[in-house]
């Protein structure tokens, strides 16, 4: 054992690590499709926006969880946020000799951390700005609406609070819209990122994020 | 060669499937939950939102089933292939050692190693680009040195100590 540790540990380049249990990549991907979609394709405040939007919500609940239990690579302690080593690994990239992580690199940890306090801000300022009525119940007033029935109205806004909760209201969507621009310019730069790692460490970094480990022994 | 890529694909589809069962279930409690929560918040006590809660509850804990189930299928995978690579170094460090124990030449080391993994006279004979009867003959000095009367018993040579004594030698009743 003590044997193997060392090997994987010393020479990292000859076996370099795929972390990526299906969980992670699974929810990765299904994330990525939701920002897009929510982003830039999809009316903002639609139904399928919202709908999108409490999925995102599972995912990102799911995600944590899987960061407190799931397998080491996958926890939080595998990449606490470290700005001094992300900076020295910035400047390892820059030189073009990064060294391998088992996990997220420095880096990209602090982009991940990045993310995901995107991902609250969104998903927590749009419930506010719905009044937290799930999904369901909006596709139901909804049709109520356009069946005649105004009254659901009245119940959704006696339900809100008045003039107080509008504010309120107006300064998450603020939010929403800022942290919702932000996410897509961090998700750039994190697939620019990608591509630079990849290039400088000579091996497909999306590959094991699409399906997982890969041995080609 | 043949099964290089065997030990991880089972577990992967499995682990794969158990991913994505989770992923769904947790959108719909997601979904489920935000339905519920305000009949749970406006009236706690009613049937209606008791028997809410439960389902929420056993959706809840179901998750947190599958994420564990995943968890071990996950760790199993990673001991298996591992405790597989120490096995496969074993294995060949201890024929690698009987085969010099027995004074093999090089070529013969060859041979002998790719006819335990199986390989027929003419494919070592393509293999190493040697006429058949070459190989034939390096095989039987291998017999001889190795003090066995041929293939089968070669190759039990190395499986004989890798399997338990427990093979019960079944009596006609």
């Amino acid at each position: 054992m003590a044997n193997r540790d060392s090997s994987s540990q010393g020479a990292g380049a000859l076996s370099p690590p795929d972390p990526w249990d299906p969980l992670v990549r699974a929810s990765h991907w299904l994330i990525a499709g939701a920002v897009i979609a929510n982003g830039l394709i999809n009316k903002p405040g639609g139904t399928i926006h919202i709908w999108i939007g409490w999925a995102v919500l599972g995912l990102l609940a799911l995600r944590f969880v899987w960061g407190l239990f799931g397998p080491a690579e996958a926890r939080f302690t595998a990449f606490l946020p470290d700005p001094r080593a992300a900076v020295s690994h910035l400047l390892a990239l820059v030189r073009s000799k990064p060294k391998e992580y088992p996990s997220h690199n420095p880096a990209a940890a602090i982009m991940v951390y990045a993310l995901w306090g995107c991902l609250v801000a969104v998903t927590a300022t749009g419930l506010v700005m719905t009044g937290a009525r799930s999904p369901v119940t909006i596709a139901e007033e909804k049709a109520a609406v356009a069946a005649g029935d105004w009254s659901v109205l009245v119940n959704a806004d006696n339900h809100d609070g008045g003039a107080e909760m509008t504010g309120f209201r107006e300064a998450a969507e603020e939010v929403h819209e800022v942290a919702a621009n932000l996410m897509l310019v961090l998700a750039l730069i994190h697939v620019a990122g990608v591509v630079v790692e990849s290039r400088s460490l000579r091996r497909n970094l999306i590959r094991p994020m699409v399906f997982g480990r890969v041995r080609n022994k | 060669m043949k099964f290089a890529n065997f030990p991880l694909q089972p577990g992967r589809r499995q682990t794969a499937a158990l991913a994505a069962f989770m992923l769904l279930q947790t959108v719909a409690a997601v979904f489920f939950v935000g339905d519920a929560f305000s009949d749970l918040f406006d009236e706690p006590a009613s049937p209606h939102s008791v028997f809410e809660a439960f389902i929420a509850f056993v959706l809840i804990s179901g998750i947190f089933l599958v994420g564990w189930q995943l968890r071990i299928t996950l760790e199993r995978m990673r001991d298996q292939e591992r405790a597989l690579e120490t096995a496969r170094g074993d294995l060949s460090r201890i024929i690698e050692t009987q085969f010099s124990e027995w004074g093999l030449t090089p070529a013969e080391c060859d041979v002998g190693l790719l006819a335990l993994k199986g390989l027929d006279l003419a494919e070592i004979a393509r293999l190493r680009g040697a006429a058949q009867g070459t190989v034939r003959a390096q095989l039987t000095r291998i017999y001889a040195k190795a003090n066995v009367s041929g293939r089968h018993q070669f190759a039990a040579w190395f499986v004989e100590d890798l399997l338990d004594d427990g093979i019960a030698v079944r009596e006609p009743a």
